[in-house]
């Protein structure tokens, strides 16, 4: 059933999954994008506007500073202090010259815009994470340290609580769509599966989106079109074999009021078989198509012992065994023509058959089986479709049209049972009927 | 053998018409024939009938409407049997309903019919015509079982379907159809006999033993069927009919 899976073995099974991948897949990517590119962005802003700053900061500073008397400086200093840089009095430590490609450009801002009119000296504390001090002399001879540790603005404390509630919308939203998409889909799958050849299947609600509603239409129109063609099938078969029954009462009249000629009989019997295949036409077109039987409580007990007792009466030898304790609701005609037709089949092929019935937890098992010659395994399945006969050993000699089989399958299913057929061990046929208890 | 028993065929196919009186002179009777409701009204008027054998299916008056006008007129009397296209039990039950005796199933062999009609005779002659009309009902009631009579089936005060054998049915529809009346063996086996005359070789006590069984009818208290020594069974219960409601 499944197709060959090699080259996108790796995808996931289902079409929701799959949609659900590559929606939420391009989505993260598209806004991984967006949020990098703001990302750098803001960087490259920040970085800028950190060097202005630096440029105007340090020369005003430095400047104030200078023209301070001493003993002030000391309480200007946490005023002229920045995020990035801070200021303090004294000689600085000592360090080797800078390296840091950041550091030797902010260091190079601060000289160049504080200018000829003070000497600077930078150094470099730390490379990772970069940390540098500018030695600044004033023109009194006291140096100034400038302690810079360059950053751009640290990622605010909620931003990733946003990214993963963002994220978690992302999610939400595709699941979301995906369900959207799939859930007709499978509604429909499942609404196909229960059309019924008589047109009582599930119809479809024509709601929702106008593509879904589009199909939902669709689809009972299909559903619509497949009863009448049944319904018209019926039809056509029901007037074909009633008009054939009154060429063939003719027939028969006038075959029996022949004189005696050596093949009367046998034109008898060809009528008799014409005529039986009519009424199982019209009982397999009848069998597809639904059942009008309204369901009631039936004594299964009394229901089996009553049709063996009819076939005893009639001198074809059926047996009995087993008893179930409680009445099911079923459809008793539909039910009797299942199981006549599997008592016939034996019958036909064995010549006696053994009727057993017994409880099971959900469902009531009724077996007919037979001591025949069986059917072979890779057959058992095909012999329930119409006209379907097995080669050699049971063919139309036996004088069956190949239907019965194929009316008790399609009833049992017009009434919700089902029809099993296997080898019974030490040899012949059992069918069993399974009737689900409500 | 003085006696032939007139027999009516009314049907529209001339063919079939024919020959079945033909084959109906040919084994001893009287047969006369019928093309329509007009046709059938004359030979009834102008002669005796025994029985009539009545196409379900015609152009016109069709067979169920002239049954239903024979069985309010003055020939109310006269057996019918049915022939009917389709051996679908919706025919069979409208038949029976509205008054046909017995059907016969197109196409069918004039042996097969003329067995039918011999029958339907018989059991006419057989007992006087039930003075109860329980005959054309869909349900009668008795204890505590009540009978579909087209469905063939028993339901229990519970309204469980109790099924019954062909045999049982006929022989239980007899007793319904004719309570308190003591009915020799020999009148039962006769008119239970079945279609395909299955009862030969089997007693009707058998028969009866096992309609009180399935009708859980006490063998001490025998509160449906009772033996009558040395004479056949009678069936006590009341009958009634049951309505449309019911």
């Amino acid at each position: 059933m499944s197709a060959p899976r090699t080259r996108w073995q790796w995808l996931p099974r289902t079409m929701a999954s799959r949609l659900y991948a590559l929606l939420a897949g391009g989505l993260l990517l598209a806004h991984a994008l967006s949020f990098g590119l703001l990302f750098y962005e803001r960087y490259e802003a920040a970085s800028s506007m950190l060097m202005t700053n630096l440029e105007q900061d340090v020369v005003v500073a430095v400047n104030l500073l200078d023209r301070l008397p001493a003993e002030e400086r000391e309480q200007w200093l946490p005023m002229l202090q920045r995020r990035t840089f801070r200021y303090s009095l004294g000689e600085g430590e000592a360090g080797p010259a800078l390296e840091g490609a950041t550091s030797r450009e902010m260091a190079g801002t601060i000289s160049s815009a504080l200018g000829p009119r003070y000497s600077t000296n930078a150094v470099q504390l730390s490379r990772d994470p970069e940390h540098f001090q500018v030695h600044v002399r004033l023109h009194d001879g006291s140096g100034v340290v400038i302690d810079v540790q360059p950053s751009v603005m640290p990622l605010a404390k909620w931003l990733p609580y946003v990214l993963a509630l963002q994220l978690a919308v992302l999610l939400l939203c595709a699941w979301a769509a995906v369900r959207l998409a799939t859930r007709p889909l499978k509604r429909l799958a499942q609404a196909a599966e229960n059309v019924r050849p008589d047109g009582d299947g599930e119809r479809l609600p024509v709601g929702g989106p106008a593509e879904v509603a589009q199909a939902a239409g669709a689809f009972n129109a299909m559903q619509d079109r497949i009863a009448r063609y049944m319904k018209e099938r019926l039809q056509i078969l029901a007037s074909i074999s009633h008009d054939l029954q009154t060429p063939i009462t003719r027939m028969k009249l006038r075959a029996e009021s022949m004189d005696e000629v050596p093949d009367r009989g046998k034109m008898l019997d060809d009528l008799d078989q014409m005529q039986h295949l009519v009424r199982e036409g019209i009982a397999y077109a009848r069998s597809a198509h639904g059942n009008t039987e309204a369901p009631v409580r039936v004594d299964l007990n009394a229901f089996l012992d009553s049709l063996v007792l009819d076939y005893l009466d009639t001198g074809r030898p059926v047996s009995l065994q087993g008893r179930i304790d409680a009445p099911l609701v079923t459809r008793p005609h539909a039910l009797r023509r299942v199981v006549a037709n599997l008592i016939d089949n034996a019958l036909k092929y064995a010549g006696s058959a053994d009727v057993e019935i017994h409880d099971e937890a959900d469902a009531v098992v009724i077996g007919v089986g037979d001591r025949g010659p069986g059917i072979p395994e890779a057959e058992l399945a095909r012999v329930m479709e119409p006209f379907y006969r097995l080669e050699a050993s049971r063919n139309r000699d036996t004088g069956g049209t190949g239907l019965g089989l194929a009316i008790a399958q399609q009833l049992a299913d017009s009434i919700g049972a089902t029809v099993v057929l296997r080898n019974r061990e030490g040899g012949g046929l059992q069918a069993e009927v399974r009737v689900w208890r409500g | 053998m003085e006696h032939a028993d007139h027999i009516l065929v009314v049907d529209d196919d001339r063919e079939i018409r024919q020959m079945v009186a033909d084959y109906l002179r040919k084994n001893g009777l009287r047969a006369s024939e019928a093309a329509d409701g007009r046709e059938m009204r004359a030979v009834l008027d102008s002669s005796a009938v025994d029985l009539i054998v009545m196409d379900l299916m015609m152009p016109g008056e069709d067979g169920l409407t002239l049954t239903r006008n024979l069985r309010a007129g003055k020939h109310r009397a006269i057996p019918v049997v049915m022939l009917t296209a389709r051996e679908d039990q919706t025919d069979r039950i409208i038949g029976l309903e509205m008054g046909a005796d017995d059907y016969v199933t197109k196409p069918f062999a004039a042996r097969e019919l003329l067995a039918r009609i011999k029958a339907v005779i018989r059991r006419t002659r057989m007992l006087p015509p039930n003075l109860q009309v329980t005959e054309a009902a869909q349900m009668l009631a008795f204890g505590r079982w009540r009978l579909d009579t087209t469905a063939r089936h028993l339901l229990d005060p519970e309204g469980t379907v109790v099924a019954l054998s062909g045999a049982e049915f006929r022989l239980l529809r007899v007793f319904l159809d004719h309570p308190n009346r003591v009915l020799s063996r020999d009148q039962l086996l006769n008119l239970t006999q079945g279609r395909d005359a299955e009862l030969f070789d089997r007693s009707i006590d058998l028969l009866v033993s096992r309609l009180r069984q399935r009708l859980q009818d006490d063998a001490r208290e025998q509160s449906y069927i009772k033996t009558v020594r040395s004479e056949g069974y009678v069936f006590s219960a009341a009958v009634t009919i049951v309505g449309e409601d019911g």
